[in-house]
């Protein structure tokens, strides 16, 4: 995934505005960078992070009155100048930015190619200026050239495009995202409302199929046809500086530390702890479905391990599925079934396509996201809203903490009968005063002194705790680049068990004192009998504390509450971790925060 | 447009807070977090200080932060109200002079300067802004209490002397900690050296005088407040709630009731009585008058209570009785409950005082077993176990297991 940003009207403040919103969508990538400035058509790009296009551009003090930029997250071809985006014609008379992947490229590059085109990247998008350029020698004007450029252009995209000799930004959306900026006497394109939010809150969200013909006199959105479409102006509420990092060194650790207030505002007024009953306003209406089957990738596939777990146990088959496995092995559907989408953007290009191969069956789909107006938010019959604020972190935290909470708020809504919730409820309502206590009083850091610089890290738990074994597992790799992988407690002996020794300290999260919790007890025993020195994240209800060498503790609470707690203690090491090793936490190498690649 | 004030460019528009310091005086409830975060009525009370800043049109905030900062950065984040806060840390409390320079290269020309732990009415920060001319300005109240906080000397508006401790009676007028300065005072307090381990603000203000600079003062008798003990929580609350700077919605004159919470038909609520959000109180209870009960927390069955604070997440038990009662977060109390209020002798760092109206003062994750009693006065440390039926009289230490 990339980010791509673009603006008209704004004179001679134009690099200053592009490269800010650059800054502010570099969460979607930092391999490279560039931007393009008419009517000049000054195309300045570098690899690596924006501060090397920064220098770049200082140097170079180039001019412009309109211009598109781009920061890149590779897909093809490695981060290079040369792949760097803008990517221009032959002559240079065209520049564009792209996000997204362009399926039919190959096909496209060979047909230019035999035209006698030179291509000098080896990007997907390299084609897009081509054909542009082709199509104005052709006798096109730009708009048209435009036009019937992206007529031919297969996959997943969002595109800018400016072209010499005429004073616009030509924009195109399917399926990736792109949203206008609408302010004064001057309009702003970019994948994400933070690119622009310092300087106009008036929001177009674009759907797919949308083209953008922006220039001095303001913005026009067609379709397909070319016919033009009427469109709403939002208003967006939040502010630029709600992605400051608040004097936290780095967004993680801040996001770690909100999660009090965002588990808050994802529970509030979503219960009465005196009926015992939980209300998802925006799903009321549905009714039980047959089956519920999650697909998600990364940290919210873990969530749906998780709401899966909760649901099977309130009798509803239910299954986690990885988004980019299901659309192309779709498993058996029936009426009935309810599809939920975990995804944290709502722009993740695998979730989509999931949730749209299940809608396109004819059941019911549901997205579970942080993201209001997010594309799955969007297209799915339904959307619920985890309310954790703005994730900056490329390695999720608080949202995860809200989906966990967002998971039980859905199984409670979706399955009828009568049944008092108040436990449950009372747990969710502490957990934000629970997590605190653990923000206060983490022993996670002084953990790293003593485990630091371990050959690997493993992670095991039951039942509910294997989303948070292999949750641990994958911050512990996203962020400190070390070894660490997360099981099921008894599938440690099927096989990773010959990973284990004395220089691999296994954390087991074992909460409650039921059969799981046993079983787990002896799982940690068997590893301590191969020399792994044993670090139990529990709540003290078992004597997982007493065996363990180390131990974790958290809050006593509900057993679906506790994978919330005991899941922010295995943040803290990793982020501990990762720190002691110096690694660049919220920027770690070859990933971004969401991910709009399939 | 032109009629507002905040647009007028001598106008200071930036403010830096002091927020680092723990508040000694007031432990044990803050063990978690800095004095500015305890509660005044529901909301911390930064968060007043905050409000006043930015209904003085304020529009450019720095918070110096030091003992338990995450505390106040996690709460108000990179905004608030739409005003972008920027932190600055300050690692040894070494006083307020020390802590206004850690925020050095926060504001740019002239700014105000107020504590965040203190109260303030925002038209007292709207008149020390438009009093502002030359190196400093600040607020000036009459009252006994200046011994309590340093006498100011004044000729007409100009501030001639600062006594930092003023033989009782002497004076009346007094420094209300709300000031407004040019960026001299930034030199002025480097050329100062740090002596006892500490540099306050007002060795600096005096050298200003000495100087030869202007230093103006603004006499106001807006309202002006703070805390310096425990039980001073319970009057800042009152206070509070008597004026209605409360953030929840009025369901009656003075019956403030956020729009997530639930009151059961057959609770009583009292005024002035404040009820936060996805608060719960349940059947027979009775709450108020005085009763100022945080977000998420719960009021058992039947529990009486009057002239509390109720901080967030906080439990308390069916049939409880409490009057002129703290209780901080996230705190279990178990049935019954008694606290029936003061007068009481509270010893507090070896200093006894006497008659002061507390029934009692809970720090955070405290659990109380059902039945238990709390004699007037006593103060029980965080994460402190009290087990059922015992009769608290006293001081409890942090962390402890009091059986019987």
């Amino acid at each position: 995934m990339c980010g791509i940003v673009g603006c008209i009207g704004r004179g001679e403040d134009t690099v200053d505005v592009l490269m800010a919103g650059l800054r502010s969508l570099e969460y979607r990538g930092y391999d490279s960078a560039g931007i393009a400035l008419g009517p000049e058509m000054r195309v300045l790009r570098k690899a690596g992070e924006l501060d090397e296009l920064a220098e770049v551009v200082e140097a170079n003090e180039p001019l412009g009155s309109y211009g598109i930029g781009h920061t890149r997250w590779s897909t093809h071809g490695p981060p290079n100048d040369r792949n760097a985006h803008p990517h221009t014609d032959e002559n240079g008379r065209v520049a564009v930015v792209h996000n997204g992947i362009i399926e039919n490229y190959a096909e496209l590059k060979a047909e230019l190619q035999e035209t006698g085109v030179t291509f000098t990247s080896d990007t997907d998008t390299e084609v897009v200026p081509h054909l542009i350029a082709k199509a104005l020698a052709a006798g096109d004007d730009p708009e048209t050239a435009f036009h019937n450029t992206v007529d031919r252009l297969e996959g997943s995209y969002a595109i800018a495009a400016i072209i010499d000799g005429s004073e616009t930004i030509f924009a195109a959306r399917q399926g990736s995202p792109l949203v206008i900026g609408v302010g004064d006497e001057c309009t702003y394109l970019a994948s994400d409302v933070p690119a622009f939010v310092d300087h106009t809150r008036d929001v177009v969200f674009l759907e797919d199929g949308h083209r953008v013909i922006a220039d001095t006199d303001g913005y026009v959105v067609l379709n397909e046809d070319r016919e033009v479409v009427d469109v709403d102006v939002e208003t967006v509420s939040y502010t630029a500086e709600a992605t400051g990092k608040s004097g936290y060194d780095h967004y993680m650790l801040k996001e770690i530390h909100e999660q009090p207030t965002a588990l808050r505002q994802c529970f509030s007024g979503r219960s009465d702890a005196l009926e015992g009953t939980v209300t998802l306003e925006e799903i009321d209406e549905i009714p039980q479905p047959n089956a519920v089957q999650f697909v998600a990738c990364g940290t919210s596939y873990h969530a749906a391990l998780y709401g899966a777990v909760v649901l099977r146990e309130m009798g509803i088959p239910a299954e986690a599925y990885l988004a980019s496995e299901y659309a192309l092995s779709p498993p058996p559907l029936s009426l009935g079934t309810l599809v939920v989408g975990i995804t944290q953007s709502g722009e993740t290009a695998d979730t989509l396509a999931a949730l749209r191969d299940a809608k396109s069956r004819g059941v019911s789909t549901l997205a579970l996201t942080n993201t209001v107006n997010s594309t799955a938010a969007r297209e799915c019959d339904h959307a619920v809203y985890i309310r954790a604020g703005p994730e900056i972190g490329v390695a999720a935290t608080k949202t995860f903490s809200s989906q966990l909470v967002g998971c039980n708020l859905l199984a409670e809504e979706l399955v009828d009968g009568p049944r008092d919730l108040r436990p449950l409820i009372e747990s969710l309502r502490n957990l934000p005063d629970d997590v605190q206590s653990i923000l206060d009083t983490s022993a996670a850091e002084e953990l790293v002194e003593e485990y630091g610089g371990s050959d690997a890290y493993f992670f095991i738990g039951r039942g509910t705790n294997v989303a948070v074994a292999l949750e641990g597992a994958l911050k512990c790799k996203e962020i400190s680049y070390e070894h660490a992988e997360g099981f099921p407690a008894g599938e440690l002996k099927h096989g990773p068990l010959a990973l284990v020794t004395p220089e691999t300290p296994v954390f087991a999260v074992v909460t409650g004192d039921d059969e799981r919790a046993q079983k787990t007890l002896g799982n940690i025993k068997e590893v301590q009998a191969r020399g792994a020195p044993v670090i139990a994240v529990t709540d003290g209800e078992s004597d997982a504390a007493e065996i363990a060498d180390e131990t974790l503790m958290i809050p006593d609470t509900d057993e679906r509450a506790a994978p919330v707690l005991a899941n922010v203690q295995l943040q803290l090491f990793s982020y501990h971790l990762a720190d002691a090793l110096g690694r660049p936490i919220d920027k770690p190498r070859n990933l971004a925060k969401s991910v709009t690649v399939e | 447009m032109s009629n507002s004030p905040a647009t007028d460019g001598s106008r200071p528009s930036s403010a830096v807070v002091l927020a680092a310091g723990e508040g000694i005086r007031l432990r044990p409830l803050t063990a978690n977090r800095p004095k500015p975060m305890l509660p005044a009525g529901t909301r911390p009370i930064l968060e007043h200080v905050l409000n006043a800043l930015i209904d003085a049109g304020v529009d450019d905030i720095h918070i110096v932060v030091g003992y338990q900062a995450n505390r106040v950065r996690s709460h108000f984040g990179p905004t608030y109200r739409d005003v972008p806060i920027t932190y600055h840390t300050q690692s040894n409390q070494l006083g307020s002079g020390h802590a206004l320079l850690q925020a050095r290269d926060g504001p740019n020309g002239s700014f105000l300067l107020v504590n965040g732990d203190q109260i303030i009415d925002h038209r007292i920060v709207e008149a020390v802004s438009t009093a502002h001319t030359d190196a400093a300005t600040l607020a000036v109240v009459e009252g006994p209490e200046a011994v309590d906080y340093g006498a100011v000397h004044l000729d007409g508006e100009t501030v001639t002397e600062l006594i930092e401790q003023p033989a009782s009676g002497e004076f009346r007028l007094f420094n209300a900690g709300v000031y407004a300065f040019s960026q001299r005072i930034f030199e002025t307090l480097e050329a100062l050296s740090v002596e006892r381990g500490e540099l306050p603000l007002t060795a600096a203000i005096q050298q200003l005088i000495d100087d030869d600079h202007a230093v103006g003062g603004v006499r106001t008798d807006h309202f002006w407040m703070d805390a310096t003990h425990p039980w001073d929580l319970l009057s800042l609350s009152r206070e509070l709630l008597a004026r209605g700077w409360v953030d929840a919605p009025a369901v009656d004159s003075d019956v403030f009731v956020h729009e997530s919470a639930h009151v059961h038909p057959d609770a009583t609520l009292v005024g002035p009585v404040v009820v936060d959000s996805d608060v719960v109180i349940e059947a027979g209870a009775v709450v108020g008058p005085y009763a100022a009960i945080g977000a998420s927390a719960t009021i058992g069955p039947g529990s009486v209570l009057r002239d509390v604070v109720v901080d967030t997440d906080t439990v308390i038990g069916p049939n409880t009785t409490a009057v002129e009662f703290v209780a901080g977060q996230g705190c279990e109390m178990g049935a019954a409950l008694t606290a029936s209020g003061g007068p009481a002798d509270v010893v507090l760092d070896e200093q006894v005082y006497t008659d002061v109206d507390l029934g009692g003062v809970i720090a955070d994750r405290v659990d109380v077993g059902g039945g238990a009693t709390l004699e007037p006065g006593a103060l029980i440390g965080p994460e402190a176990t009290i087990g059922a039926g015992v009769v608290v009289r006293g001081h409890i230490d942090a962390g402890s297991e009091v059986v019987r």
